[in-house]
């Protein structure tokens, strides 16, 4: 983490006026040419005292599969601070360009649940870039405090790829091994994911990134069809997990094929129970119930 | 406490009946063991049957309308018409005219929100007094069977004397609910107050939102039909097609052969014109059987074997069952077929496959059994509810089992096995089709009858057990003995 005072916003920034930015910096790149910087910004954004609004959290609650409780879901939270991370991307100095960003990973570890009547400080900042095979790949990390306080309650860190952009000075990995084959075990769950899918996510979490929102919208982007919200799908394989996990957790997800809207999505959660007979940790895995193509997977573990 | 001669006695010390309260706890040696596994151990509960403190609760007689496929006769039939059909047909049957019974409880699992009331408007609309108490339950498939359990605790306890317990579902009138979207839309109307706010709220309606939102058998948590989790829960078992076909065509055969024998001629209320249940195949053969095309588990890797013959079919109907204490059958000239002994409930996590979704009679059995000192070796009649071939034989495999026995029930090594001609030997639900609720009063009024005509075997009276899955991964199972 770098030493360098932290930009504060004075308010969560806006998602769409982030999209239209990062569209409008993709157009200038495209004309002037990319900047030479290579390295990832310093500053860290950090917005103070944010609230969830209660209605938004139901409602997101009901889509995700949650119950409708006070505490907000780990997925919410990530929901919450995403513009905040978003903004870090979008800077000027940032050398990879926002839109067409693939989100590879996502891994979280809540300490400490949070209430949506509670302020929260949060925190972002981009770190690791590194190579990729197809590209350049960095960290997004976002951390959640309550006002004022020192500890940690939430802290995610989202892997982005920028496909085909190779910046000097950072090694391309030789190629990786080529993924182990999946062979589809026999589904606990199943999902059916309608065309509207995107749309819903994107209306309780604020992300109304295009490749979500229509075929129409997707295919101007160069996508066949729309695709589903990653960390969508991600929460409610959490909801799906259950109330073992408690209020402390960690939870991680490695996104592989997308999901094509509409769809039926096949998923294996698998328990894990110390000798105690207590929850350790389930993990899932999901796949697209014709094809068997692995879509992600990924664990929820107590700390 | 008596007002109109209606409220019986409090709990009273009836003469001990022959049940052998200090029987043994398990015939598998130390009921409890030590480290019991989580899902619930056989044994573990100290207590003895309590009838001996208790009176009897006996089963006088029951009726039921034929069962139809859904979409069949009984398509324009509501919940509430069904259920009052089945209800005229017992007090015509047992004189109940104008009489004021302690309490009727029945329920539907597809329920409308209109029918809040149902059982109480069923009784509005019946012969009976009305004046008699009614009120609806829900249990998923266990419905029907919950309803008798708790109206006979309720004689055995002598806060009623006589009770009539049902369950109806139509999966042809189903309530078919409004989107999401406009339901919302609709609440939030009413709540505006002024016409600007109230085009606000109209304004939200989208096209999608008139399109309406059927029920469907899917479990909430997995989004796997019923069918589909079966399919798991079969294959994990390896139970054949051809066992499954073989359990059909015997619940055909024997349902056909019950109706041939007359047996059904003091149970059943013709309606709508159906004399049988409309599922019956009485002329279906194994080959025929094993023409059909699996329909259950084809997306799920595993080898598919379920079809539309091994698997119950959506079907109307309902069913009820007349409950009442020895004194009070005796003081109406009514016959007094069985008694119900004791139930039991059970619950399995299927959310992520720990166990099948229709597994927890597997459960539920062994833990009824041993807390009345009884083994499956003293049991006549077994009635296991097939929702699915599958299902009763996953259940029987299970208690095959030596490691499930050890691992899972706590035992010393398999539960047992059951002589198979005692299973269903009158039909069930693959052949006389199964309107969820509708069905545990089918079973419990059919055995009751059974139990009566065995009267005594080896010095005691009949046996009979009834295990009845239900959504949701629980389970119902009850005793009944002969009176």
């Amino acid at each position: 983490m770098t030493s360098s005072q932290p930009v504060i916003l004075g308010e969560m920034p806006s998602l769409s006026k982030l999209y239209l930015n990062a569209a409008a910096a993709a157009a200038r790149r495209r004309v002037l040419g990319t900047d030479e910087g290579a390295g990832l910004p310093e500053t860290r954004h950090e917005v103070r005292d944010v609230k969830a609004a209660v209605e938004n959290l139901t409602a997101y609650q009901h889509l995700i599969g949650e119950t409708a409780s006070d505490v907000l879901p780990a997925g919410f939270v990530h929901a919450l601070a995403f513009p905040l991370a978003m903004s870090v991307m979008n800077r000027d100095d940032f050398p990879l360009p926002l839109l067409g960003m693939i989100h590879l990973e996502n891994r979280v570890v809540q300490s400490a649940p949070s209430r949506f009547t509670e302020a929260l400080d949060i925190r972002a900042w981009a770190e690791n870039l590194r190579g990729h095979r197809s590209g350049s790949q960095l960290d997004l990390v976002t951390e959640v405090r309550g006002a004022g306080e020192e500890g940690v309650r939430w802290r995610g860190v989202s892997s982005y790829l920028a496909k085909g952009v190779f910046l000097p000075g950072i090694d391309k990995p030789t190629a990786a091994a080529v993924p182990a084959g999946f062979a589809a075990p026999d589904p606990t769950a199943l999902w059916q994911l309608g065309v509207d899918t995107g749309r819903a996510y994107a209306a309780v979490s604020g992300d109304f990134n295009p490749i979500h929102l229509s075929v129409l919208s997707a295919r101007a982007l160069g996508l066949r069809r729309s695709i589903a919200h990653g960390m969508y799908l991600a929460s409610r394989a959490l909801a799906d997990v259950g109330a073992a996990k408690g209020d402390a957790f960690s939870w991680s997800v490695s996104f592989e094929a997308p999901v094509f809207l509409p769809a039926r999505v096949a998923l294996d959660i698998s328990t894990v129970e110390g000798t105690d007979g207590a929850w350790e940790r389930s993990d899932y895995v999901a796949w697209n119930s014709r094809s068997g193509r692995k879509h992600f997977s990924g664990a929820v573990a107590a700390l | 406490m008596s007002v109109n001669g209606q409220s019986a006695p409090g709990p009273k010390d009836s003469t001990p009946t022959a049940t052998p309260a200090a029987a043994p706890a398990s015939p598998h040696g130390p009921a409890a063991p030590a480290a019991a596994p989580a899902a619930g151990p056989v044994g573990g509960r100290a207590a003895a049957p309590a009838s001996a403190q208790l009176r009897k609760a006996v089963i006088v007689g029951g009726n039921r309308i034929p069962f139809a496929r859904t979409g069949g006769a009984y398509t324009k039939s509501s919940n509430q018409d069904m259920l009052t059909a089945a209800l005229d047909g017992l007090i015509a049957r047992f004189g109940l005219q104008d009489e004021r019974i302690g309490e009727v409880g029945a329920g539907a699992v597809l329920k409308h929100s209109r029918d809040f009331n149902l059982t109480r408007e069923a009784v509005l609309g019946s012969a009976l007094s009305a004046e008699t108490p009614a009120y609806d339950l829900q249990q998923a498939c266990a419905t029907g069977l919950e309803t008798v359990l708790g109206l006979a605790n309720k004689i055995k306890l002598g806060q009623i004397d006589s009770a009539i317990a049902g369950g109806v579902d139509s999966a042809s009138d189903a309530p078919i609910a409004v989107s999401e979207g406009l339901r919302e839309v609709l609440l939030d109307l009413n709540r505006a107050k002024s016409l600007p706010q109230r085009l606000r709220v109209l304004s939200r309606l989208r096209p999608k939102d008139l399109a309406p939102d059927a029920p469907n058998t899917g479990e909430p948590r997995t989004g796997l039909s019923m069918g589909e989790h079966q399919a798991l829960t079969t294959a994990q078992w390896k139970i054949t097609r051809e066992a499954q076909d073989e359990l059909a065509f015997n619940s055909h055969r024997n349902l056909a052969a019950a109706y041939d024998a007359g047996f059904f001629d003091d149970l059943l209320t013709p309606y709508r014109g159906l004399t049988r249940d409309s599922n019956l195949r009485a002329d279906t053969s194994l080959e025929k059987l094993a023409t059909l095309k699996p329909v259950f588990g084809k997306n799920l890797g595993s080898a598919a074997t379920m079809t539309a013959g091994n698997s119950t079919p959506l079907t109307d109907g309902a069913s009820t069952v007349l409950l009442a204490s020895e004194e009070w059958a005796d003081a109406h000239d009514l016959p007094k077929l069985a008694t119900v002994v004791d139930g039991e409930a059970a619950a399995v996590d299927f959310v992520h496959g720990k166990d099948g979704l229709l597994m927890a009679p597997a459960f539920a059995v062994p833990r009824l059994l041993a807390r009345n000192g009884l083994s499956l070796d003293d049991i006549d009649f077994f009635e296991i509810h097939e929702a699915f071939a599958g299902t009763v034989l996953s259940t029987l495999a299970a208690w095959e089992d030596e490691d499930f026995g050890r691992t899972r029930l706590g035992l010393d090594g398999a539960f047992g096995s059951i002589d198979r001609s005692k299973l269903n030997v009158n039909g069930s639900s693959l052949a006389a089709g199964h309107p969820f609720a509708a069905t545990g009063g089918r079973i419990v009024a059919s055995l009751a009858k059974m139990l009566h005509s065995r009267g005594r075997v080896d010095g005691r009276p009949a046996r009979g057990l009834i295990s009845i899955c239900a959504a949701g991964g629980q389970g119902v199972v009850a005793i009944l003995e002969a009176h």
